[in-house]
């Protein structure tokens, strides 16, 4: 895949539009055809940004029938924004998330993004437009990753991660954030025979009170979206559902959230001003 | 070096910041007296006839060193400058003077004197809230720091001699504020990064060779026209900055560093020291009553942060950006208060909490573009 210029478009051919999210463990494409998304993909990032973006770029393409060429702009968000050359524009996730949400469900004021890495709270006003952020601190506590670092501690698919945690009626608390001190943590609350559910489900609501202190410090206004990975654990959800006393929306596929977006300001910078 | 002027001087002199100060300590023996904070005036120290040094840090470097000695909730900002102390990177110093600015800055001065002891040093003591009490006990500290200097150095400093010092470093100032002026066009005509080159040097430099530096600056600068579109316009407020990194970084992330307020910034030049009869008063008014350092409490209400929205109006800002130094309480404590002071003025404010690295480099970096997306759109 080669450098290429990003053209207006403006003949009766459908345009098509891509937006490319390349977080710090998985990697999604989404494609829009004349603002409409006609298909997306998810992979894992791997070690390389660049590749993992064509991987995506090149999944999203195979099953829409479409190719490189007929993509009119492509917009990168996600860590690995700047690793991707032949993006046109490059956006923070913070723009593409608040855009891809907003998208979903115009009545969403505040977006929740739990990725593998980061979190994120994005307040949005009634336009859609970002009014203010937070970001989780430097470490990766209350994210993705910490989830798949005690999933292997509990010895549980991270999948069944929070059904694990459903069967708990109580929950341990698990008074480290630190991912590396909470895994030892739990190491040695399974080797005093505590009970895997009640830890699982005192991790999940870990998550949830490191998430809340994040939403209280940009304000909590409703409605809620939960975006990134994080939002396919159930129990995450529900803890942090309890903790704000509010309910929370999980798009279908939260993961796209971001490129979603990305395609979005895509298509609005390409086309979508001549259009609608 | 020689042969260059203006912005590329001054940034050359960043790579090498102690280089003109040991070449005049060579050619009239004079002692460098290296200097932390902004309340000992360095006017007197040049009075006594001895040649001030601003110290910095070299942001991003490992501590290690200065971590055997230091307790872990100390700012990383001390650490580091501990440790050019303990690498030998400071040993060119004749003496040292450190303000009670804050208690971490003034444990510093224990250590480090206590390992390294200097043929000259002070810890120059600074009230915590601005009384008619506390301003009379500013005046006598400036005594005290003028006798011990005195001593040192066997010059006398006189009323003149410290008033022609002021003198100079007045003109440093109103050359400042000419090149502040520039920044209010749009785009502005110099960048945040070039602007603050300029002031760094100028804490490396006698005030007299500062002064031709920043003629030439200004004359560099007035030369250029407005190019390019203009960008989101940012006032970044926070503790101590002292390397251009990140004002680098947000020019990259796409913004325009257009005003600021930190400690080697705006804060130290924004006004003159006032003539006065004794010269001072004029030191009292300006290194203790009028400097804008959180580490001062001003008491409770906003007030204290009029002047700051007053200069994000002057400036013509989109939005603020605070830098602080990780575990900076002073900042840190008033950071809430401002951020929803600015608010219901609408300016937007981004905090980046930062251990004195700028790292890791791409987590700030999608932090400042988001901001500065936000600000733009």
């Amino acid at each position: 895949m080669g450098q290429r210029q990003g053209e207006k478009i403006t003949g009766s051919n459908p345009v098509v539009v891509a937006g490319i999210d390349v977080g710090s463990l998985s990697a999604e494409a989404v494609l829009l055809k004349d603002g409409r998304v006609v298909t997306f993909s998810i992979i894992p990032t791997g070690a390389d940004s660049r590749k993992a973006a064509e991987k995506a770029l090149t999944a999203a393409m195979e099953s829409a029938g479409l190719q490189f060429d007929d993509l009119a702009v492509i917009v990168a968000t996600g860590y690995g924004r700047i690793s991707i050359p032949f993006a046109h524009k490059r956006i923070t996730e913070i723009t593409c998330h608040g855009r891809g949400a907003f998208y979903l469900d115009p009545a969403v004021r505040t977006v929740i993004d739990i990725g593998g890495q980061d979190s994120k709270v994005i307040r949005l006003n009634q336009q859609g437009k970002v009014l203010d952020f937070a970001m989780n601190d430097k470490c990766a506590a209350g994210t993705g990753r910490f989830l798949e670092v005690m999933a292997t501690a509990l010895e549980v698919e991270l999948e069944n991660l929070a059904a694990l945690s459903d069967q708990a009626v109580r929950a341990i608390s698990i008074s480290s954030t630190c991912t590396v001190f909470a895994e030892t943590e739990v190491v040695s609350l399974l080797a005093g025979g505590a009970d895997r559910a009640e830890i699982a489900r005192g991790l999940h609501e870990s998550i949830a009170a490191r998430t809340s202190s994040l939403v209280y410090r940009v304000g909590l206004d409703e409605a809620v979206m939960m975006t990134g990975g994080v939002a396919k654990n159930s129990a995450v959800v529900k803890a942090l559902e309890e903790k704000l006393q509010l309910r929370i929306i999980v798009p279908p596929e939260p993961q796209i959230a971001g490129a979603l977006g990305a395609a979005l300001l895509a298509w609005e910078d390409c086309c979508a001003a001549g259009t609608t | 070096m020689h042969n260059l002027s203006g912005l590329a001087r001054a940034a050359a002199i960043a790579s090498q910041p102690e280089a003109r100060v040991s070449e005049l300590r060579q050619e009239s023996g004079r002692p460098i007296i290296g200097y932390l904070c902004c309340f000992a005036p360095p006017e007197i120290i040049s009075a006594a006839g001895a040649i001030p040094y601003r110290i910095t840090g070299r942001p991003g470097e490992p501590t290690a060193e200065a971590d055997a000695y230091l307790e872990p909730y100390g700012c990383s900002y001390v650490r580091n400058v501990f440790t050019q102390a303990l690498k030998g990177r400071l040993d060119f110093l004749d003496g040292l003077v450190i303000s009670h600015s804050c208690d971490l800055v003034q444990r510093l001065y224990g250590i480090w004197t206590y390992y390294h002891p200097f043929p000259y040093s002070r810890l120059f003591n600074v009230p915590h809230q601005v009384t008619p009490w506390a301003e009379r006990f500013f005046k006598r500290e400036l005594g005290f720091f003028k006798e011990s200097l005195e001593q040192f150095t066997g010059q006398a400093v006189t009323a003149e001699k410290l008033r022609e010092e002021i003198d100079l470093a007045n003109r440093n100032r109103a050359l400042i504020r000419e090149l502040y002026q520039l920044r209010l066009k749009n785009p502005p005509l110099i960048k945040g990064s070039e602007m603050l080159s300029l002031l760094l040097a100028g804490g490396w430099l006698p005030a007299e060779e500062f002064n031709t530096l920043l003629n030439e600056a200004l004359e560099e600068v007035e030369a250029r026209s407005p190019e390019g579109t203009p960008r989101p316009r940012i006032l970044v407020w926070g503790s101590l900055l002292d390397n251009i990194a990140f004002y680098r970084m947000i020019e990259e992330a796409g913004g325009e560093v257009a005003a600021d307020d930190t400690c080697i910034g705006f804060r130290l030049f924004e006004k003159d020291i006032p003539a006065t009869g004794d010269p001072d008063e004029g030191l009292k008014e300006h290194y203790f009553v009028n400097f804008q350092c959180p580490r001062t409490d001003r008491g409770p209400g906003t007030g204290r942060f009029d002047y700051l929205l007053e200069r994000a109006r002057e400036y013509n800002v989109d939005g603020v950006i605070s830098y602080i130094i990780s575990f900076c309480d002073p900042h840190k404590f008033d950071y809430p208060d401002l951020r929803d002071y600015l608010k219901e003025a609408d300016f937007p404010m981004l905090l980046i909490d930062d251990n004195y690295s700028f790292t890791p480099a791409g987590t700030i970096q999608t932090r400042l573009q988001a901001f500065i997306e936000l600000l733009a759109r």
